[in-house]
This record gives C-alpha cells, structure tokens and sequence, in this order.
C-alpha cells in the first residue's frame, strides 16, 4: 500500500527527443490512476520512469515516502503488467505466477497457496501446468495479472494491458481488472490510449499530450469541464463539436458561421473573460448530446437559439440516431500533436472541416438531405481561446 | 517441353488435384495424376542419383571389403572371410583407444567452445562502437581451413623455438616446451577450439537476440537481479540453442582429420594419444595397407554414430516441439 508521486519529472531521450515534460502527478493510495493520450505522448515513458526501467532526466519519482530515482526495478516494490505480457516462455502459468515469490526465498508451500489463490481469482485453475504457448491471448493476460496480484506489490503498473484483446475480450477484461484493482486497493497507474478504457476504468485521468500533462481529474469532470481544446477534443466519442465562432461587439452574440446565438447575461456571469473577446475569433465546443432537436428545449431553458444544419447522413445505432450535418461554419478536428514546444495547441493541430455530429433520440424522423433545427443552449457551450487553446472562463 | 514445365509447376498440379477431387476419382483420372505427380518428381532424379553415387555407393562397397580380408601386402588375401574383420577390428586395443580418444576430443572440444563461444556472444550482445567489425573477425577463424590452422598453429604458436605461446610465457620462466610432443591432445583440442568457437558464439548469439526485451524486464520488475535473471529466463530460453550447437558442433568434431594429420599425426603420450576413430581408418589403409579392416572399422563407426546421434536427436526433440510451441 503506497502512493506514487511525480514531482517535475522530465525524460529526454539521448537523441534530445523530449519524451516527457515536467511530469507532476500524485496517485492517491488504493487509487486507480489512467494514463491516456494519443500514441508517442510519452504516457508509457512515464510509466517506465516509475518501473524504474527508464532513466529520470529531471525530477523525482516517489512511491510511498521514498524517492525512488535511483532504485533499481526489483527494489520497487512494484508489479507491472506488460502489453505483450512478457510471460516466460519456458515456465507453466504457475510457475510464472510463482516466480516472483520464488526470487524473494517464499517457502514452496505457501508459494503453492498463493498461486492456486490467485489462479482461482482469475479463471486459470485448469491451466495452471500449461506453458504460454498453449493459451488464448486472453488466458495468457490473466497470467500476466496473476503474475502482478501475487506478489501484493504496493503499486501497479499496466502498460496497454488488454491492446492485444478482442474487442468483447477487452470490455470483460476492463471489468474484470477494474474488479481486481478495487478488491485488492493497491494504488494502480495504467496506461491507454483508448479513451473509453480511460473513462470506464480510472478514478481519475491524467490526459496527457507531446509529453505534457493536459489535465487530471475524474472522468466525468473532464467530459463536463476540459480544461482545453486537446482535452475537449480528445475525450468522448462521437467527439466534441468544434466550430469557429465570433462574439460580437457587445458580446451579447456569438456567431457560429453566419448563425447568431444569444448570449445571455447569466453566462457573462460565470465566464466574465468572455467580455474581452468581444469581436475576436474563438472556437466554441458543442457535445453532441447538446444539440436537441425539439421546441421543448426552448420552453425550459428559455436562453436557447437555433441553430441549423444540412443532413449528410443518419447512423442509427439502435439506442440513438448520429446526425451528421453541416454548417456554414468552419469546424476543427483534433489530429496528432507533434510540437513538444507549444505551450497550447497549435493551428496545425485542428483540421478544418465543416460537419458536425449531433446525438439525438432514436425514433427521430430524419433523412439526408434535410434541413434541421438545434436548440443550442450557450450555458451548455465550451468557448476556448484560439491562440492559447485554453478554457475561456 | 511446354507440356512438361506447366506439369512441373506446382501450383498447376495442386489445381488439378482441387478439380479431380470435386469430380470424384476415376481411374483414368488416378493414372493420370500419378504420371503428373512422377514429371513433378523427375527434375529431383538427378540429385538422387548423384547422393546415391557419391555417398551409397561408396558404402556399399566399403561394406562389401570389409568382408573380405583384403591386405595388399598379403598377396592372396582378397577373398570371403566373413566378420573375421570385425573381430580383429573389435578385439583390437588400438581401436578401442581411438574409440576413447574420439570421446574425449570431441566432448572437450564441444563443450570448451561451447562455453567460450556463449561468453564471447554475450560480451558481443551489447551496442559499442565497432561491433561489426569485431563480429567478423570473432567469426573470421571458423572460416580458415582446418590444415591452414593446424599449420599456422603447428609453426608460428606451438614450435618449441620460434613459437608465439613459448615467448609469451618466457617471462613466467617457460622455456622451449615441445607442446604438440608433450601436451598433444590439449594443443590439437585448442586448436578445435579456436575453430568451433566462432560456431558455438553465432548460434548463442542468434539466441541472445530472439529473446524478448519485455521478458527480461519483467524479470528484473519481478525482483530478479542480473545473475538471477541470466540463470532463471535467459538460459533456459538459450538451452534449445546450446543443445543444438553442441550436437552440430560434435557432428563435425568427431570427423576431425586435418588438425591431427598437420599437428601429431596421430602421436603423442604413448604413442597415439590423438589419434581418433577416422585417423586409425586412415591408419589402416595407408600404413598397414589393411583395406578389410579399415572397412569393417568404417561400418562400425557409421552404426555407433548412428546410433549415438538417433539417442540424441530422441534427447533434444525437446527442442523442436518447443520451438513449435513458441511459433
């Protein structure tokens, strides 16, 4: 039982690739961290300065209250769980399980226990004499789970452990380790760069991007308040909306293409620097479960404006209806984030589009081809600042 | 001539075999294929004949001399004798002692490389500067002929006067030893050594490079320092290539010639202490002119070796079921 803390860390790989930047990052005892990002964003890097199987340029890492920089792997007190799970190839799934105990002189028969334990824990008691290469990739993951369980480490470490999964393999293993994590209460740091894992499994998310720390918080705080257009963009699927859009002189519309909405009073109030933005260019986040269709909308949230569109294209998903439509509005999509230097995103990192997505209840009558009617509510919005990209507040 | 190449060429013959089998199998349908599956064969019939010339053929002569007690300098003597050779061969200390010699150069010269050529791979395992070039020329000594060996090392290290091993000793108070006169099986299985080395490192190399990264860091987060590590994951994981390098390596060694012929011919300690099992054959002929005997000797040694590489083979199929299993 320990915690993991990141003070500052910084990898610079020989080569003066900057892996990671000014890393700081606290995983509270018991708790279930995720590392997310796109891949090369330096999540795993910063994974492996924990394991200690990577140099720390700058910084220090602690677990528990020891500085941890210049302990060896073995000295760690860690369990990591890899994505190729690196099983031994020459042992059985128990001898694997029990390798670790067998390092630290465990007498036999409390190795047997632990490991029979730990194979029921996780569905492996008929497999226990088989070598790797006879199991599914699924079986050969639980080892590789068991491997890290048995050992009661203080922390884990999982880099992409269920990447190599189908994907109805990956949902029940998502559970399955999510089961384990909060059985056992060992503070966990996982890494992914699937953001509905993310999501679904972390107590909190660290996103991360070109090696730098986008935002920590608990998922549903980064899917309701992103910090800025990385995260906006990054998080949820169907993604977020991102148009162009002006603020008026007066800022009491903004213009989203050639459409106008109201901005009341009430938002100034709780984003008052929207004032100073008054006829400058900002890019406004829509969800695309904020964008109803319907009068009623309007009714109860009296602030709402309309906002049309043009149908390209329905995807009915049997619980919902994906509304692809377009606007006359420049829309921004998240690619790749190669420029370590940037403070923020750069212009090159959004690619213009024009479409959007909206999210709308499944028996909707709509076709391609015809005009529709949101009712957008500004205090439902996310405004971001262009050139910084972050939150405008 | 169009006819026979489309034959030849496989993929045609396998789509044939598709459409028989969806057509069901008559009789004129199975001549027809076996004519097709005998032009498949054919372009192999002259590499056949070729093995059986220069390998069976020698055999089976060899097998009919060693009935036969041909001595030339015994005029007369190239008639019927039945195993009268065998016997002589069996009951002769001479063989046995280069039966023994055999053993003991082989499995010394096996497992000395062995275990030098596995250092040597992993002091080379590693990124430095100029790992290339000392690569080739670790390599570089098993691609010497082994008579321009055994003559190098004949005249320029061992010679008791002018030799490098007697200078560089000197200062130790060593001084013109006759090394092939007085350590004879240790300067020709040095020798052997020098040469099978190379072997033995390429192969634990091959090894050391096929085992995964991910593994060894496992190992190392698992709590294992870096002997541990070695002895628990990467030497199991090289076994499968040791045993394979030991049994190529023994395959060759057991046949050594050269090395011995340049070096001792055949002499040393009481008078034939490196002479193994193909220098005695050589003996028989070309000094005691026994062609019968040499013969018998022959068979015996191919049915022993048989015999030790079939119980060895059976040993080491660990190997290939585990290279299937990691496939």
């Amino acid at each position: 039982m320990a915690t993991i803390t990141l003070e500052h860390v910084t990898k610079v790989y020989p080569n003066g690739f900057e892996a990671v930047h000014d890393l700081n990052l606290n995983v509270a005892d018991g708790e279930f961290m995720v590392l997310v990002g796109p891949s090369g964003c330096g999540k795993t890097t910063a994974l492996r300065m924990v394991a200690g199987l990577e140099d720390i340029t700058a910084g220090s890492v602690s677990i528990g209250e020891r500085v941890v920089n210049d302990v060896s792997p073995k000295d760690r007190d860690i369990a990591m769980v890899f994505q190729n799970y690196a099983l031994y190839p020459h042992m059985t799934v128990a001898e694997n399980i029990g390798f670790a105990l067998k390092l630290r002189k465990v007498p036999k028969e409390q190795i047997k226990q632990k490991v029979i334990e730990a194979a029921e824990l996780l569905g492996l008691t008929q497999w226990v004499d088989r070598k790797p290469g006879q199991l599914s990739g699924g079986q050969r993951q639980r080892v590789a789970m068991g491997r890290a369980i048995v050992r009661e480490p203080s922390v884990f470490l999982m880099d992409e452990p269920l990447s190599n999964l189908d994907a109805k393999l990956r949902v029940q293993m998502r559970a399955e380790i999510s089961r384990i994590q909060r059985r056992l209460g060992v503070a966990t740091l996982y890494v992914t760069h699937d953001q509905v894992e993310a999501m679904t499994m972390g107590d909190r998310v660290a996103v991360l991007s070109a090696g730098r720390l986008q935002q920590c918080d608990t998922p549903q705080n980064l899917y309701d308040h992103p910090t800025n257009l990385f995260v906006a963009g990054f998080m949820g699927s169907p993604a977020m909306n991102l148009f162009e859009a002006v603020v008026a002189e007066g800022a009491t519309q903004l213009f989203i293409g050639s459409q106008a909405i109201t901005l009341p009073s009430e938002l100034h109030a709780v984003r008052p620097t929207l004032k100073s933005y008054a006829g400058k260019s900002i890019v406004v986040g829509i969800r695309p479960e904020n964008l109803p269709l319907t009068d009623n909308a309007r009714d109860s949230e009296s602030t709402a404006s309309p906002f049309e569109g043009h149908v390209e294209l329905v995807e009915a998903l049997g619980s919902e209806l994906l509304v692809h439509f377009t606007t006359d509005a420049h829309a921004f999509e998240i690619t790749e984030v190669m420029d370590s230097n940037a403070a923020g995103l750069a212009d090159g990192t959004l690619t213009k589009g024009d479409a959007g997505v909206a999210r709308v209840e499944a028996h909707t009558k709509i076709a391609a081809g015809e005009r529709i009617r949101f009712w957008l509510n500004p205090e439902r919005l996310h405004y971001f600042d262009r050139a910084t990209s972050e939150l405008i507040v | 001539m169009s006819d026979l190449v489309d034959s030849t060429n496989q993929l045609e013959v396998g789509r044939g075999d598709v459409v028989s089998a969806t057509h069901g199998p008559t009789s004129k349908k199975d001549g027809h294929l076996r004519r097709k599956a005998w032009i498949r064969r054919l372009p192999l019939l002259p590499a056949l004949i070729y093995m059986v010339i220069v390998t069976q053929a020698p055999f089976v002569v060899t097998l009919w001399y060693s009935f036969r007690g041909w001595n030339t300098e015994t005029p007369g003597s190239n008639k019927f004798v039945g195993f009268a050779s065998y016997s002589a061969v069996l009951s002769d200390p001479a063989f046995r002692s280069a039966a023994v010699v055999t053993i003991e150069m082989t499995a010394s010269a096996a497992i000395i490389s062995m275990l030098l050529g596995s250092a040597m791979a992993i002091l080379i395992n590693r990124t430095f500067m100029g790992r290339g070039v000392v690569r080739t020329m670790l390599i570089t000594p098993f691609l010497v002929m082994p008579v321009a060996t055994a003559l190098l090392f004949g005249t320029t290290i061992y010679d008791p006067y002018f030799g490098l091993l007697n200078w560089i000793l000197s200062p130790f108070g060593v001084n013109h030893v006759n090394w092939v006169g007085l350590y004879s099986m240790p300067s020709v299985v040095a020798v052997l050594v020098w040469e099978w080395a190379p072997f033995m490192m390429l192969i634990v190399l091959a090894g050391l490079q096929s085992e995964s990264l991910e593994s060894l860091e496992a190992a190392r987060v698992d709590g294992a320092n870096a002997f541990k590590t070695f002895v628990w994951i990467t030497l199991p994981h090289l076994r499968q290539y040791i045993e394979l390098g030991l049994l190529l390596g023994s395959i060759y060694i057991v046949q050594a010639f050269g090395e011995i012929f340049i070096l001792t011919d055949g002499g040393g300690g009481n008078g034939s202490a490196t002479t193994n099992l193909p220098f005695y054959i050589y003996n028989k002929v070309f000094n005691a002119f026994d062609f019968s005997q040499a013969a018998a000797a022959g068979v015996i040694v191919v049915i022993a070796t048989e015999i030790v590489a079939t119980v060895t083979l059976r040993l080491l199929s660990g190997l290939f079921r585990a290279t299937e299993v990691m496939s």
